[in-house]
């Protein structure tokens, strides 16, 4: 479950005030002021995930555990706050943990039918391995993308008939048009 | 045939000089009016013009603000409520033509989005916000970096906004001054466990006894109450009792505690 919390760069991730607000770790029994706080830990999920272009995360990631306040969102309560955003279309279920979508699969498209629009790749093959590993994107946004949201993405352009997806399970290449 | 003055002419003289009084004393009423409306206008036209000179002062320093909302008071004229009755007519909209444009939309446009603040952040506070936070919140909607804004003019935003009902309102805890959002009076109960709160942001049972010397059952009551408005929250993780906290706090950027975790 240690995933990694810090490997990427060195930079912090600036947590807001709620964050060392000891209570906000415990699951709160009004309606209102729970609903409140799973907006609040919504939007913090989503901007950490940002951050550290977190693409996947458990109910039992480090982020929901305070040491310093020695506070821990428990996993039932984080697994609710999971639940809730699915609701708004901002995470998905994959087994035991969520796809975070600090950018969803549609804006994914959108962005990726614009870089090969911009680097003159329409009409070539790629495959998700160059786009997600490849020199191609170094310095993208695609670059260490998870391959299986950058395959939601694609499905995407797919259903608009932007793009075809063909070969095996893990040499999957894809044409743009 | 004058000399005696007590003939019938007498009467007439009499008349002709209460006449010629009442006339004197008209014509000095009349330059009298005369004078003060010219005052009047001269007055108008300086506060016009001081309004105008220095609009940009009025908008953009809130001290300068503040003071020229003082010195209107002192002279008895109400920037603010003028125009909040140019709706019953012209005389109401003299202060409001004077200075409008630059002081009331001022503080109508900031009454907006202390009306924003308070709603979005109403799950979170049950409806009573800071003076403080309040301020900042609503200074750091507006990043286009133009007006500072004090606490005395969201004081003032939220005077604006009585006409529309009682429920926004200033009140005071302790030492602190809360905006309150919902049409819900504080108990004196309540508001001594709001007062406690500033002291380290929490509040628990024995801590209420202890200071207050209530019973147990009081303070439970008093917390659950505060509880089910939503203006407190719980941290059960305390390996002990359980701690009530001030949402205040958690919004407080001077607050009890720092940035929590430090990057790898």
């Amino acid at each position: 479950m240690s995933t990694a919390i810090q490997t990427e760069a060195g930079d912090t991730f600036p947590f807001p005030k709620d964050y060392s607000f000891p209570a906000f770790f415990t699951r709160q029994p009004n309606l209102q002021t729970h609903h409140a706080q799973l907006e609040k830990w919504s939007a913090l999920v989503l901007a950490y995930a940002r951050h550290h272009r977190l693409f996947r995360l458990s109910p039992t990631h480090p982020v929901f555990h305070n040491k310093k306040l020695d506070r821990r969102f428990a996993e039932p309560d984080a697994r609710e706050l999971l639940e809730h955003m699915r609701k708004d279309g901002r995470v998905e279920w994959v087994g035991n943990e969520v796809f975070v979508y600090w950018r969803k699969p549609e804006d994914w498209a959108r962005k990726l039918e614009k870089w090969v629009e911009d680097t003159a790749q329409k009409g070539h093959v790629l495959t998700l391995y160059e786009i997600t590993e490849g020199e191609a994107t170094l310095g993208t946004e695609f670059h260490g993308m998870d391959g299986e949201v950058l395959l939601k993405a694609l499905n995407h352009l797919v259903k608009r008939g932007r793009a075809q997806i063909f070969g095996q399970d893990d040499s999957l290449g894809v044409k743009f048009f | 045939m004058s000399r005696k003055g007590v003939g019938i002419g007498a009467f007439d003289r009499s008349r002709l000089t209460s006449r010629q009084f009442a006339s004197h004393g008209s014509s000095l009423r009349a330059s009298n009016t005369e004078a003060l409306t010219t005052q009047l206008t001269v007055f108008r036209s300086l506060l016009q013009q001081f309004a105008q000179t220095h609009a940009k002062d009025i908008r953009s320093d809130p001290a300068f603000r503040a003071q020229f909302a003082r010195m209107c008071t002192a002279i008895g004229v109400d920037p603010l409520a003028s125009s909040s009755s140019s709706s019953s007519g012209a005389g109401g909209g003299l202060w409001a033509q004077l200075l409008g444009g630059s002081v009331n939309d001022f503080y109508f446009e900031l009454a907006v989005r202390v009306v924003e603040v308070c709603s979005r952040t109403r799950g979170e506070n049950g409806g009573l916000i800071g003076l403080k936070e309040l301020t900042e919140r609503v200074s750091q909607g507006r990043m286009e970096g133009s007006t500072e804004i004090s606490a005395d003019d969201v004081k003032r935003a939220v005077e604006t906004l009585k006409p529309l009902g009682g429920s926004y309102a200033i009140i005071s805890v302790g030492h602190k001054e809360y905006v309150r959002s919902v049409p819900r009076e504080l108990s004196n109960d309540q508001a001594s466990v709001v007062e406690a709160a500033q002291v380290l942001g929490y509040v628990s049972v024995s801590m209420l006894r202890d200071n207050l010397g209530w019973e147990k059952a009081r303070c439970q009551t008093v917390i659950d109450d505060l509880m089910s408005e939503g203006m407190l929250w719980v941290d059960k993780q305390t390996r002990g009792e359980w701690e009530y906290w001030s949402p205040t706090s958690m919004m407080d950027t001077e607050g009890v505690m720092e940035p929590a975790i430090e990057g790898g």
